[in-house]
């Protein structure tokens, strides 16, 4: 297939979907379908069938509409109503109103339980208006096993115009403008390094994708994969003609099989039409992408034991340098993006570098995604942009804590990261500001936590994480890890003293900085986040010191 | 030949490009503690006894590991890497097993020796006592996984100097443990030469032999580096 071909392609998908009135999304992410999503699915197919209606309703499977928790969610298009907590007996009633009657049901639209006007367009309701969606624009919309749907929302243009009107340096000299920082957690310029790895000559080069996102909570890369694949295998390709690479794997973990269905279906349907193969649409670049599954350790996120697990050999990270950006796969310099990183790469080569980086705030471009979940009423996964405050999320779009409940602190970076207590709940969210309250962004794990939260027993829970997913290769982490989990579970029994949390702060900041890699080195950052902001709930659950013998 | 200007704790050096730090210091006389390290296997930086300042790089770097670079300004004894060799090495000996006065190895220990040397008085964590397998299933050689602290010399050498690739590791966090083939006895194992070199390499009385009666333990490394370096002036 050639440049022409695609577009030609691309106007007859489009054709083909004007002609249809309605269009019924059934939103078929892996939470949805845990609660019978698919069964929906196929009641709504049979009864628009039953109805006659076939050839001007579509109904297709969706990727994650964003209000997780109030699933299985349906959504009729152009109306743009959204239902929630639908099951399969009452689908009929919904067409029956939606596309008989044209008079929605008002009972049932989305949050209609915890507002008091829920809105008929979706699109009001402040849940979706306070957000921005960038990396997710196109996800809960259009239908990820179908790439003719990919393509009737401009699926495969960035590539091919790449391709055609782009040079390597210019598609660096755009990343790079554009400001945007890896969605992994460190949030390292994705254009330096892409420049990087561009400048390392060698035979052969690789584009890694990491999709192993193993932050308890968090399904940001998740809802990506799932329901819009083809926008990161993309972003892949395109990263692959920047950096001279003509292979790519996608690193997932075991645990996501919807994730690893729909982007091997990517592949195959890519791969099928000629945008994934050798000479893709005619050019002189080829490439190809293969899955590789994880088998859910933590530390294959870090990008040097995802390398050594690709290359068949226990994953456990090795000391940098070299980065892999120098030696990684095989020895070959390698580039190696989180699965949000790579969602974001089609929109700025649309649009252009520089609209990418006037969102924001100065140093943080762009925006990011949330997995938001804990004591909040709208849980799920959301996209704002970045500097928007805790605040706005916490009380526009996730409409406040769950019951009589008080906001007490805001848990952002999962086991990586820290505590944001009340007093700062009108930070703006970026890179910068996370860090000087003690936090990070990490990867986008949000777990907003009410007065019931013990901050210690929050400390040991993640620190309990880091030690049972420690590789065990340094000594810092393997056993500094386990020294500092039975402290903190000491002090969460009330029978640690003084000396106790003397020890474990000490421990604390030799763990950080003598660990080998991201996981130990950020391990104590939940304990020492929270013995920042609420260290009198340490000190309350401390014995006073029994001074026993004097002199030791 | 090219030389690099370097500077180790305030001492200026002249060294060739392409050594790493350790190896550097070593020459040198400049004692850096180490485990996991030994002469002739592939580094792995895992024990971090070996770690340094360098000036304008914010992280501490494992020396065996990290190559020489021009203008470097390497820092080997600040009191701030003392403190942590020391706590490594509590940490170490709290992790399992390690009581002296009851191990073959008791007097030619690296790890006891270590203790020594960073002045190791007492240690202030608690021993954690896991209760280990000790296999004594092999015809010459006893594997006390009590006394193991992990650095895996047992593995690397059984791969690289061997070539047998009996040993390998499994678990996570602390309960990893060294495994001979696939978790199995190690006298049953199908790939033991029972060559003896993991037990040279091992630097504690995890692996020891059968034959000690009466005797003390006597380990020799060096062997395994000779062996390395003999091997390389043949090819
Ligand atoms: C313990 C650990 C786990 C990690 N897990 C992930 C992960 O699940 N996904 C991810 O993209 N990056 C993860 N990272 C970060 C990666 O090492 C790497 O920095 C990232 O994939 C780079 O992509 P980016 O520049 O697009 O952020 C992890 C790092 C550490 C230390
Ligand atoms: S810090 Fe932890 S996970 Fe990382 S290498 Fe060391 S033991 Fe392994
Ligand atoms: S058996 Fe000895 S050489 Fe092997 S890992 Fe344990 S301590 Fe190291």
């Amino acid at each position: 297939m050639n440049r022409q071909e695609l577009h030609t392609m691309a106007i007859k998908a489009r054709e083909q979907q004007a002609s249809c009135k309605h269009k019924i999304g059934v939103c078929c992410g892996a939470g949805c379908i845990s609660i019978g999503a698919e069964e929906v699915l196929k009641k709504m197919q049979e009864d628009v069938k039953a109805r006659g209606l076939e050839s001007e309703v579509a109904v297709v499977p969706t990727g994650c509409m964003g209000p997780c928790n109030q699933g299985p969610l349906v959504k009729y298009l152009p109306e743009n109503t959204i239902y929630q907590k639908v099951n399969a007996a009452s689908v009929a009633e919904f067409n029956q109103a939606q596309l008989v009657e044209g008079k929605p049901i008002l009972s049932s639209l989305i949050f209609a339980d915890s507002r008091t006007k829920p809105f008929i367009n979706a699109a009001e309701d402040p849940f979706f208006h306070k957000q921005l969606k960038i990396a997710l624009k196109d996800c809960g919309e259009l239908n990820p096993e179908d790439i003719d749907d990919y393509l009737v929302h401009g699926g495969y243009t960035a590539l091919s115009k790449v391709l055609f009107q782009m040079s390597a340096e210019e598609v660096i000299a755009e990343m790079k403008q554009s400001r945007l920082r890896g969605r992994g957690g460190a949030g390292y310029p994705t254009g330096f390094k892409w420049e990087t790895v561009y400048k390392y000559v060698s035979d052969q080069k690789y584009v890694i994708c990491n999709g192993d996102e193993g932050d308890p909570g968090a399904f940001m890369d998740r809802s990506v994969l799932e329901g819009n694949p083809h926008r990161v295998l993309e972003g892949m390709a395109i990263a692959a003609f920047a950096i001279g690479a003509n292979k790519g794997y996608a690193y997932i973990r075991g645990e996501y099989p919807l994730a690893i269905k729909r982007i091997e279906l990517a592949i195959k349907q890519a791969k099928k039409i000629g945008l994934l193969g050798s000479n893709i649409l005619g050019s002189s670049f080829s490439f190809e992408v293969e899955v590789r599954i994880g088998a859910g350790a933590f530390v294959c996120g870090e990008e040097t034991a995802l390398i050594a697990s690709i290359e068949g050999k226990r994953g456990t990270p090795r000391p940098r340098p070299p980065f892999p950006a120098e030696s990684g796969l095989w020895g070959k310099p390698t580039l190696i993006n989180n699965v949000e990183t790579f969602a974001a790469i089609v929109p700025i080569i649309n649009n252009g570098g520089e609209w990418y980086s006037e969102i924001g705030t100065p140093k943080s471009a762009g925006t990011k995604v949330f997995a938001l979940a804990g004591k909040i009423n709208n849980a799920g996964l959301i996209e704002v942009a970045m500097g928007t405050t805790l605040r706005e999320i916490v009380y526009d779009i996730g409409g406040g804590i769950q019951g009589e409940g008080q906001f007490k602190a805001a848990q952002t970076g999962g086991p990586s990261g820290g505590c944001i207590p009340a007093s700062h709940l009108d930070v703006k969210m970026d890179y910068e500001a996370l860090v000087s309250l003690g936090s990070i962004m990490g990867s986008g794990g949000l777990i907003i936590m009410d007065e019931q939260s013990d901050m210690v027993d929050v400390a040991r829970f993640f620190m309990e994480f880091c030690m049972d997913e420690s590789c065990g290769k340094c000594v810092p982490c393997r056993v500094g890890t386990k020294m500092m989990h039975d402290l903190l579970e000491k002090i969460y029994m009330g029978s640690a003293t003084k000396l106790d949390l003397d020890r474990l702060e000490e421990l604390a900041i030799y763990v950080r900085e003598a660990s080998l890699c991201g996981l130990g080195a950020s391990a104590p950052n939940p304990f020492m986040s929270t013995l920042r902001h609420f260290r009198e709930e340490y000190e309350n659950k401390i014995q006073p010191e029994v001074q026993l013998v004097k002199g030791i | 030949m090219t030389t690099l200007d370097i500077y180790i704790d305030d001492k200026p050096l002249k060294v060739e490009p392409g050594k790493t730090i350790l190896e550097v210091c070593r020459e040198n006389d400049i004692d850096i503690p180490t485990m996991c390290h030994l002469d002739g296997l592939t580094d792995v930086g895992a024990c971090r006894l070996c770690l340094v300042e360098i000036e304008g790089v914010n992280k501490l770097q494992s020396s065996c590991t990290t190559k020489v670079s021009a203008n470097m300004v390497i820092h080997t004894q600040t009191e701030r890497l003392k403190r942590y060799r020391r706590i490594t090495t509590e940490l170490f000996f709290a992790e399992r097993n390690h009581i002296c006065a009851v191990c073959v190895a008791n007097g030619n220990c690296e790890l006891q020796q270590l203790g020594y040397k960073v002045g190791m008085d007492h240690i202030r964590y608690p021993y954690l006592f896991p209760s280990c397998e000790v296999d004594t299933s092999h015809d010459y050689m006893v594997m006390d996984h009590n006394r193991c602290i992990m650095c895996t010399r047992c593995v690397r050498v059984c791969g690289e100097v061997e070539g047998a690739y009996n040993w390998d590791v499994m678990n996570r966090g602390f309960n990893v443990r060294i495994i001979s083939d696939f978790n199995t006895p190690w006298g049953e194992s199908g790939t033991c030469t029972s060559c003896g070199k993991c037990m040279h390499a091992c630097p504690t009385g995890a692996i020891w032999p059968k034959s000690l009666s009466g005797e003390q333990l006597h380990k020799n490394p060096e062997m395994i580096s000779e062996l390395v370096k003999k091997r390389k002036m043949n090819l």
